[in-house]
């Protein structure tokens, strides 16, 4: 006996690594109609562990200071070796992170995986989208230029429309009257403790969903595109005669993933600077208003829209309405079909939102 | 009051808040007093105001009282010369009207053959930069019709090319440091270099001795030629980035491609 066989059999007495890998990876059995859209999760997973590595790389240099943090962040992409790299990264991981909820999201409401039993796993995947967008608004602030402080003034801002309390909870996101190195701290804490732990906890409820309930089924390429799931009784979703998760999926996942890392490299290496505008390595200046700031292109929608009520109150609260809709859809639709065709309501709707929101952030860019 | 008389209250109203909206959308040094006055008068009195607005200080937002005084906002005292006001000064008085501003021109003018030959038939600062309608201080002013008024243009030809090429360079520069500022590369070493070079240069524009701008400009060119050489360092940097991004690029391509292959293998 080798002692590697050996050192395997005393975890296998200890762990059941044999009985561990059936399950989840050999005999965890998917849908023989999956398709590429179901590894966005895995590419997800993958960019927050970027995210995770490239971000505590920027925390041995970085400088939590109003005075300090732009010459830091000056300092990190110049001097430091491959400060620029793990820089853009991160920046640009940001970026790609709240692309690729969005995607994972239209492609499960596209074929009706959210539709019951799966409420909760739309719910949790919804309320990460949330915290995601948070994330990279609090990380916004943190190189103190410009553009990260006039954009935080006019995001902040905009809880002021809020009846009663809007003032109130204006100045305790700021801690202040102004955006200032108050605001600096509590956005520095934000993003780099409470959301992160938060996402934590959200994407490990998000993968006890999927475990329990287990993977949903695509309505392509099926005569029978009805919702399989019976009500009632808990029943996990199995999928007898479909492929493995090991090798076959995973070699999917893999694929995907070093799909997008070659987009996500060639974004870094040869277009760094297009989430950048000039603002963004001016340091900030609370006296000097540029010309014209505009929020990141993933709330460009959300700015336009304000802009087209006559009350910041009333804007908000349409968002806020529509975004609560989408949040609790699959305890509103709860019809039994799952293939879009045969939904035209809904895909009328869904095209018609994604028009929508497309043409609102151009709307938002140029205007 | 007539149901006819009330109905012009609310045009009343409407043409005030029109004039309202439009003065807040008024530059502020086009709402003083001096400009109000003189720019609504014809012929001489009101030609300064024209010249002015197509002048470099109008751009900049330097308005009548900060060259001529007075009170800007009180239409009475507006040319009060207890309130400051100066009026157009005399011709051998021009070089230090301007010069409390332009410090350091000043000085480079009075130590130049013009700056000799003040009082004497010789140019002031508006003969060339023009008064009310100040020109931007550039090469293109020294011109065969400007120099020519006074003597000929030969040796200003000659000071001007040797000045051409450091002008040339000094823009070039200025726009690649520019360029790199809005990528993330820290510029400030660059600037402040380029800064000094400029002001250097500058001070050759108020100079007639042709050896000495030839000198200063080759002097001048070969600090501009170091200051390239920090540039090119970047952009090659840049450009060794972009190779690794092709290698990079690549392999991870490479990957998904043996990736897919081996998965429709098991399959």
């Amino acid at each position: 006996m080798t002692s590697m066989k050996r050192l395997y059999d005393w975890f296998e007495v200890r762990l059941g690594i044999k009985e561990l890998v059936e399950k989840n990876l050999t005999g965890y059995l998917l849908p023989r109609n999956i398709n590429c859209w179901y590894s966005m999760g895995s590419i997800i997973l993958f960019i927050i562990a970027l995210q995770v590595v490239t971000g505590i790389l920027l925390l041995v240099y970085y400088i939590p200071e109003a005075d300090k943090a732009f010459g830091s962040v000056t300092a990190i992409m110049n001097t430091m070796p491959f400060g620029w790299l793990i820089r853009m990264c991160h920046v640009i991981g940001s970026n790609m992170m709240i692309l690729f909820v969005m995607l994972h999201m239209l492609s499960t409401l596209f074929m009706g995986s959210n539709k019951s039993p799966r409420e909760l796993n739309w719910l949790s995947g919804f309320i990460l989208f949330t915290l995601v967008q948070a994330i990279c608004l609090t990380g916004y602030l943190l190189p103190w230029s410009q553009l990260s402080f006039w954009a935080t003034t006019v995001a902040t801002n905009s809880v002021g429309a809020i009846p009663y309390i809007g003032q109130f909870l204006v100045e305790f996101l700021r801690g202040g009257k102004l955006v200032g190195a108050p605001t600096l701290g509590r956005f520095y804490t934000l993003h780099i403790t409470v959301i992160p732990l938060t996402m934590a906890a959200v994407v490990g409820m998000h993968l006890f969903f999927l475990e329990r309930i287990g993977v949903s089924t695509p309505p392509f390429g099926l005569d029978n595109t009805k919702n399989r799931w019976p009500g009632g009784v808990f029943r996990y979703d199995d999928h007898p005669g479909g492929i493995p998760f090991f090798p076959n999926y995973i070699l999917q996942d893999m694929t995907s993933i070093a799909l997008y890392f070659a987009i996500f490299a060639a974004v870094v290496f040869f277009y760094p600077n297009i989430f950048f505008t000039k603002d963004s390595f001016v340091q900030a200046n609370p006296f000097q208003t540029p010309a014209h700031i505009k929020p990141e292109w993933y709330f460009l929608a959300n700015y336009q829209t304000l802009k087209l009520f006559p009350n910041e109150f009333i804007g908000l609260s349409i968002q806020g309405a529509a975004m609560t809709f989408l949040a609790l859809l699959p305890f509103v639709d709860r019809g039994n079909e799952k293939l879009p065709l045969k939904r035209p309501l809904f895909l009328t709707c869904f095209i018609g939102g994604l028009i929508l929101y497309i043409a609102l952030s151009i709307w938002g860019h140029y205007s | 009051m007539t149901r006819d008389r009330l109905a012009i209250i609310p045009i009343l109203l409407a043409t005030a808040i029109f004039n309202l909206c439009a003065a807040a959308d008024i530059p502020v040094q086009e709402q003083i007093v001096c400009i109000r006055c003189h720019g609504a008068q014809p012929g001489r009195l009101g030609e300064p105001v024209m010249l002015w607005r197509g002048s470099i200080h109008a751009a900049n937002g330097v308005a009548c009282n900060d060259c001529h005084g007075g009170d800007p906002k009180d239409l009475v005292n507006a040319m009060n010369p207890d309130r400051g006001f100066l009026g157009a000064p005399k011709e051998t008085a021009i070089p230090g009207f301007c010069g409390r501003c332009h410090v350091g021109v000043l000085k480079d003018y009075l130590r130049s053959a013009h700056g000799m030959a003040l009082g004497k038939g010789g140019p002031t600062c508006v003969t060339c930069h023009s008064n009310h309608l100040v020109v931007k201080a550039t090469l293109e002013i020294i011109n065969e019709k400007n120099c020519s008024r006074c003597h000929s243009f030969e040796r200003a030809r000659t000071i001007k090319d040797a000045m051409r090429q450091t002008e040339g360079l000094i823009v070039s520069i200025g726009k690649e440091i520019e360029g790199f500022k809005s990528e993330g590369v820290d510029t400030e070493k660059l600037e402040k270099g380029l800064f000094s070079v400029r002001n250097r240069f500058h001070t050759l524009f108020h100079d007639v001795d042709v050896e000495k701008v030839k000198q200063e400009s080759t002097q001048i060119n070969a600090d501009l030629n170091k200051l390239s050489g920090v540039l090119c360092k970047i952009t090659e940097q840049h450009e060794k980035r972009k190779l690794a991004g092709i290698v990079v690029v690549g392999v991870a391509l490479l990957a998904a491609l043996i990736f897919y292959l081996l998965r429709k293998t098991y399959d």
